[in-house]
């Protein structure tokens, strides 16, 4: 064993994987889901984890469908990532835990992803706060 | 506690709506549900109370145990676990002697006909199955009166599924699964020596979310994890069908990263996860560490020959000549071999 040398070992497959045919099927599901969305309102989604999905997809898909104009953070239970996509209707969505690992990469067909909507319970929640700030206020005389 | 919705407990931890939701999208795409999906785990989480789990390890090596926490668990997966009320499990439980084994039946008692039975470990049926006792009960008669009030039973690991190397020649305890034994309660399997931790926790969760267990192949696992063979899904696999082989562990193809069925690889022939949900959160798996996959979630896998020959020499699996073929012949029937594979799945889906 004394003349043993380290083996470098690759842990990736040389050369290309061969095609990026799982991408190119997401573009045309997505032409789908947003036609969907466009003639019966209905939004849907691609959960891109479920799929065999490599680097050339990704790279076909990011060139594809572009940069969009609003781009959001949320910050609950870990971050989450929203962009818009530079097709208007399709958002790019990826959950990450709280140790950043990515835990869900969502294509949305949607106007607007829900995580991003303020919930009807928090805005009431939020409405009785301001009120209880603007009592506070009265009281202070300011 | 128990009474309240896995909403309320998540609520109660500070979890806010829009968590919620990213809690529901994570848990769809964890058990590979379609995302539509989350909607649906949304509605039933808000109604379902937190179900109650017992775990027994019987003859087993606490591997699976070990596995399940040394386990890497991200905030939303500890959640999922969390949600369970894990009522009896004498390796983590703080209780010992009697008042662990008052736990037990407390908790039969409390959610009689509606608890989870999570079992690790085969189950010795020599010597009236004394090979194996906990507080003077033997493994047979425990598992007998605990299964009679689960609600389903999830097999974890290899022994407790299919016998697993307590029952590898010459068993010499007689130690059989937990199918040979119960057979009026539904049960999932979730083997591997030891199983994927997130595998472990989503099945739970499953469970957890839908009140049922998941879709599963003709061997009882789940098709979601358990659906393709490590070889379909393997980063290796271009160079299998290319007739690329390394034929020792530090030859030219091993260096270069090439396909491993020559130095005894089972990834053919193994149903699990290993080659996408990965090892050590998410890091590696055997084959990307330069080391065949030995075939762990297959029922007999200690007793079907080495784990560095390859399928075509030995006993393993059914479809040794086809395989053996290929490896010599290389891309062309390389192809043959995944049809064969794929034709094999879907047989197995049709026997369900």
């Amino acid at each position: 064993m004394s003349d043993s040398k380290p083996i470098d070992i690759p842990v990736l497959a040389l050369g290309p994987r061969g095609d990026d045919m799982t991408g190119r099927a997401i573009l045309r599901q997505l032409e789908e889901l947003l036609a969907a969305l466009v003639e019966r309102d209905e939004p849907g989604s691609i959960d891109l984890r479920s799929l065999p999905f490599g680097p050339e997809d990704r790279q076909l898909l990011e060139e594809a469908l572009g940069e969009g104009e609003v781009e959001a953070e949320v910050e609950s239970m870990g971050p989450s990532r929203v962009r818009e996509t530079g097709i208007p209707g399709i958002w790019w969505v990826t959950h990450y835990g709280s140790d950043q690992q990515p835990l869900a990469e969502l294509l949305e067909v949607t106007y607007c992803p829900e995580i991003l909507i303020t919930p009807s319970d928090a805005a009431k929640e939020g409405l009785s706060a301001l009120r209880a700030r603007l009592f506070e206020s009265d009281h202070m005389g300011r | 506690m128990r009474d309240k919705t896995v909403l309320e407990l998540l609520q109660a931890r500070g979890v806010s709506r829009r968590g919620f939701l990213k809690f529901c999208a994570t848990t769809a795409s964890l058990l590979a549900l379609p995302p539509s999906a989350a909607a649906a785990i949304a509605e039933t989480l808000g109604k379902t109370r937190r179900p109650s789990v017992i775990w027994l390890s019987f003859q087993e090596c606490t591997g699976c145990t070990e596995s399940l926490t040394r386990a890497h668990l991200p905030t939303i997966e500890s959640l999922i676990f969390d949600a369970i009320s894990l009522d009896y499990h004498h390796t983590l439980q703080a209780a010992s002697g009697s008042a662990a084994e008052a736990a037990r039946e407390e908790a039969m008692k409390a959610a009689w006909g509606q608890y989870v039975l999570v079992v690790d470990g085969s189950i010795p049926l020599g010597e009236q199955g004394y090979y194996s006792a906990i507080a003077g009960v033997s493994n047979l008669e425990m598992l007998k009166e605990t299964a009679a009030g689960a609600a389903a039973i999830i097999n974890m690991g290899t022994c407790a599924a299919y016998g697993g190397i307590p029952q590898a020649n010459p068993n010499p305890t007689g130690a059989v699964p937990v199918s040979a034994i119960i057979k009026d309660k539904p049960i999932v399997n979730v083997p591997g020596c030891p199983p994927i931790p997130v595998v472990m926790t989503s099945v739970v969760a499953h469970y957890l979310t839908f009140g049922a267990v998941p879709e599963l192949d003709h061997l009882g696992r789940p098709k979601s994890f358990y659906g393709d063979t490590i070889h379909d899904r393997c980063y290796r696999r271009p160079f299998y069908d290319q007739g690329k082989f390394a034929t020792s562990f530090d030859d030219e193809g091993a260096r270069n990263g090439w396909c491993l069925y020559q130095l005894g690889c089972k990834g053919p022939t193994t149903y699990n996860a290993c080659a996408t949900v990965k090892w050590n959160d998410g890091t590696s798996f055997p084959i990307q560490s330069g080391h065949g996959c030995i075939g762990c979630s297959e029922p007999n896998f200690w007793d079907k020959g080495s784990f560095y020959q390859p399928l075509s020499a030995g006993i393993w699996g059914d479809r040794q000549a086809t395989l053996g073929t290929a490896a010599v012949a290389g891309a062309a029937v390389g192809a043959v071999a995944a049809a064969s594979t794929r034709i094999r799945q879907q047989h197995a889906s049709e026997e369900k």
